[in-house]
């Protein structure tokens, strides 16, 4: 709300857009506003529990992820539903290493997400390059770039331990602690 | 034919060219080849000796020799010998020609075996970049003098 002027301003420029008798805001001032009231609560129990993570598998835990999106665990009843497109996808999962050759694919898939979007580092090698953490091909410290929410450590964890992420994400949201929205 | 036949017809083929010849085992053959005419013996091993399968093949480095190896690693559909054929050549200036007029599949192994080592594939249809990203090119990592590893303290290491 910070934008809005307290007196209309008449210019040549701003007339242009405006629609006579209407006063129009941008979308952001309306979310902003919404963070400080009960609304958001709501909100965010929609967006914990509807989110689809992209399935790019990376590494070998990228099997994991795999299998996690399966019938077997049915992750449904959560709403955690893996997409093939990141424009559906709410989760970023890096799973495995980032080699320098994968990193722009990387980026560029966490660029077509729309917000909010939330990453969680699953593996040894997202988190530090895990074994292969001195290669010449590993970019290190992924963290540096995405906002890491979910830290899931092992070699490979299990599909359990994702969905466990997946909860303490939810927790997080829950809590407005999360690295996917500015509060 | 058993596995001393093979070297033996493979040496009196090509008398000077096949060198160090060994035989291993009843189903592995060792033999070093000069640079110049691995087209030429792949060919006749293709078609004479009934080596169908190219499995491998890869550089190795060895800076103190001053020498890369190209190394082709030839298997069979019809009997079990595996042959191992050794290539030496100098490691400021790396070139072979390219097996990939026989052995088609040498294609990428050899586009990889470039980026990683820096070996030029003469007459290869295809050089391009395959597994290596843009601002690497270049750079051998595969050597065993290559400098460019991150630091090695990542920043999350357990
Ligand atoms: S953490 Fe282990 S299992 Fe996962 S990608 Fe790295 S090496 Fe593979």
């Amino acid at each position: 709300m910070a934008e809005v002027e307290p007196v209309p301003t008449n210019n040549e420029d701003d007339m242009q857009e405006e629609i006579p008798g209407v006063m129009t805001t941008s979308i952001s001032a309306i979310s902003d506003f919404l963070k400080k009231t009960k609304a958001q609560d709501i909100i965010n129990w929609g967006r914990k529990n509807s989110l689809w993570f992209t399935v790019n598998a990376m590494g070998c835990c990228g099997v994991e992820l795999l299998s996690t999106g399966m019938a077997h665990y049915d992750t449904d009843r959560f709403g955690i539903i893996p997409r093939n497109s990141p424009r559906h996808a709410d989760v970023l999962i890096i799973s495995g290493y980032v080699t320098k050759k994968y990193f722009p694919a990387l980026k560029r898939v966490w660029d077509q997400m729309p917000s909010p979007k939330w990453v969680i580092a699953f593996g040894d090698c997202a988190i530090s390059g895990g074994p292969f953490y001195e290669s010449y091909s590993t970019r290190q410290n992924i963290d540096e770039v995405f906002p890491v929410d979910i830290y899931v450590p092992g070699c490979p964890p299990r599909c359990e331990a994702l969905i466990q992420a997946f909860y303490e994400l939810q927790q997080k949201i829950t809590a407005k602690k999360d690295k996917g929205t500015d509060y | 034919m058993d596995a001393k036949a093979m070297i033996d017809s493979l040496s009196s083929q090509f008398p000077g060219v096949i060198y160090d010849a060994q035989v291993e085992s009843d189903i592995r053959i060792l033999a070093k080849v000069k640079p110049e005419s691995v087209k030429d013996i792949c060919q006749y091993l293709k078609e004479k000796l009934s080596f169908g399968h190219l499995c491998c093949e890869f550089g190795v480095d060895y800076p103190e020799r001053n020498e890369i190896e190209v190394i082709y690693v030839i298997g069979s559909y019809e009997h079990p010998v595996l042959l191992t054929l050794k290539a030496i050549l100098s490691r400021d200036d790396p070139k072979i020609g390219s097996v990939v007029p026989v052995y088609w599949n040498a294609n990428w192994y050899e586009r990889e075996t470039y980026e990683l080592f820096g070996v030029k594939y003469l007459d290869h249809p295809d050089l391009r970049p395959l597994v290596l990203p843009q601002e690497m090119l270049g750079e051998w990592p595969l050597r065993k003098d290559y400098k460019g590893f991150p630091n090695k303290t990542a920043k999350n290491l357990v």
